[in-house]
């Protein structure tokens, strides 16, 4: 699914009226009645469908409390304290002072989806991919709606398929026949045959 | 070493089948010449494709010689002579061979490997003098290793540290090493290519280790049922493949910002097809086991 409030064209923590109110212009806008024999009227249907699932989740959301949701702007930030300490924390890790991250998220003991995805960041960059996907994949688990946590989670999973992508791309083949398949074909051809009263290996 | 980083034979063109082999007969006659027929025994492809690597880098265009060999004693072969590259390939494939010959030692105590330690002695004994500083920290990776596994270590990357990290102490060939950012590439494949052997070699092993009680990092990170092992590997599949294709990931990023200037499609076949091969063969659960293709 793609960001919400980017498909609602608003910024990021915007209160209910200012979503409401910018869904009420694009369903405007997006109307199949606009697009009555007008070849982008499947465009446009797409576009709506896209809209109402962005609104839908948004409310959704809203329903459990946007007052939660105070990390506000970039909707990452955690409150009180271990805000702050999580601020310090993401510096280290841009800085490359993984060791000094790690050690101020290992004194933590309140486990936050942030703590568990600022842990699976530095795991990333120690180059502990294990570590790192199952850190990230609690976070996401955690905070549904974090779109930071979900984007380094596909990233995640882009960059194990990029490899097989190019590895595909220059020719690499895994259907290629390996001495077992062969066995094995040979083996089914020989049974049909006798099944059908014929022979393709005589001595078996 | 392992053997488990090698080129992927039918994708390779006749020249760079011929280039490969020579690198291989090069690194084994350089370790004959230097250290004695015996240490000829230990050569390992995974040495060959630091030769390969590290030559390619270093722009290295690899003189080669018709030579004959007491393994092919009816045909002459080409041969990668006077190359720093090729002799240092060969000086760390034999310290890696000596320190495996130990562990298989201390862990199964069969003669071979006594064998095999007694005759490599003096040659090590020559290396440890050569690379002070590279086997002193081989050796402190490998006291922490047996740590880890004493202590039954539950973490695949925990116990794929201390190798991955020997590994890419030993993929820095000095020479290469005068520039900042082209070190810490080559650190780079050198550390994915270490977990990735680890990793991989953990996994192929799980069975063998059962059976011996041996340690095995996956029997402790995740519940072993003993009694239907197939499904257990089949169970954990997924998530090694996730790791050993990252690490690859990793390697060919690497490869791809590092300048090859030669053979690059050898050690592209490696990176792209050769090593996935292999990874897809051992995770391929009850499929014919050896198939270990001669080059």
């Amino acid at each position: 699914m793609k960001n919400p409030y980017e498909v609602l064209g608003v910024r990021e923590g915007a209160s209910e009226e200012e979503i409401k109110k910018a869904y009420r212009e694009l369903v405007k806008k997006y109307h199949p009645d606009q697009y009555r024999d007008n070849p982008l009227s499947k465009l446009a249907e797409e576009k709506l469908r896209e809209v109402n699932e962005a609104y839908d989740y948004l409310m959704k959301k809203g329903t459990g409390g946007f007052g939660q949701n105070t990390h506000g702007g970039s909707g990452y930030r955690d409150t009180g304290n271990n805000g702050n300490i999580f601020n310090q924390v993401r510096s280290n890790i841009n800085s490359g002072n993984i060791a000094a991250a790690e050690d101020m998220l290992n004194r933590m003991s309140n486990r936050t989806a942030e703590w568990y995805f600022l842990k699976g960041l530095v795991f990333l960059r120690k180059g502990w991919y294990d570590e790192a996907y199952s850190h990230i994949q609690t976070a996401v688990n955690m905070d549904p709606g974090n779109f930071e946590y979900r984007n380094v989670y596909n990233n995640l999973n882009n960059s194990y398929r990029n490899y097989r992508t190019d590895a595909y791309r220059r020719g690499y083949n895994n259907q290629g026949p390996d001495l077992c398949t062969l066995c094995q074909c040979l083996w089914c051809s020989d049974c049909c045959c006798e099944c059908m009263g014929g022979d393709l290996i005589s001595c078996c | 070493m392992f053997g488990y980083v090698l080129p992927e034979k039918p994708e390779l063109k006749i020249r760079e089948y011929e280039t490969f082999r020579a690198y291989y007969c090069g690194i084994c006659k350089s370790m004959g010449k230097r250290y004695g027929q015996i240490s000829r025994m230990t050569l390992n492809y995974d040495s060959v494709f630091l030769a390969i690597l590290l030559s390619s880098i270093a722009g290295e265009i690899p003189q080669m010689k018709r030579e004959r060999c007491i393994a092919h004693p009816m045909k002459k072969k080409y041969v990668v002579r006077k190359s720093d590259i090729v002799d240092y390939a060969s000086d760390i494939n034999l310290i890696l061979a000596y320190y495996k010959l130990k562990d298989n030692w201390k862990d199964e105590h069969n003669l071979l490997s006594g064998g095999g330690i007694l005759l490599l002695k003096s040659a090590h004994e020559k290396l440890k003098k050569k690379y002070p500083e590279k086997c002193a920290i081989i050796e402190d990776k490998l006291k922490e290793l047996n740590e880890l596994e004493t202590s039954k270590c539950n973490s695949m990357d925990k116990a794929a540290e201390p190798f991955a990290r020997i590994m890419e102490e030993v993929i820095c060939f000095e020479p290469l090493c005068d520039d900042e950012e082209r070190e810490k590439l080559l650190r780079v494949i050198g550390y994915n290519l270490g977990k990735y052997i680890y990793i991989l070699d953990a996994y192929d092993d799980i069975e063998d280790d059962i059976k011996n009680n041996s340690y095995n990092v996956f029997i402790y990170q995740f519940d072993i049922n003993k009694n239907n092992l197939m499904d257990y590997k089949l169970s954990i599949r997924d998530r090694i493949d996730f790791n050993l294709t990252y690490a690859l990931g990793e390697i060919s990023r690497a490869c791809k910002q590092l300048e090859l200037k030669v053979n690059s499609g050898i050690i592209e076949n490696i990176v792209y097809f050769g090593m996935l091969r292999k990874m897809e063969h051992i995770l391929k659960a009850g499929s014919c086991k050896k198939v270990e293709e001669s080059l």
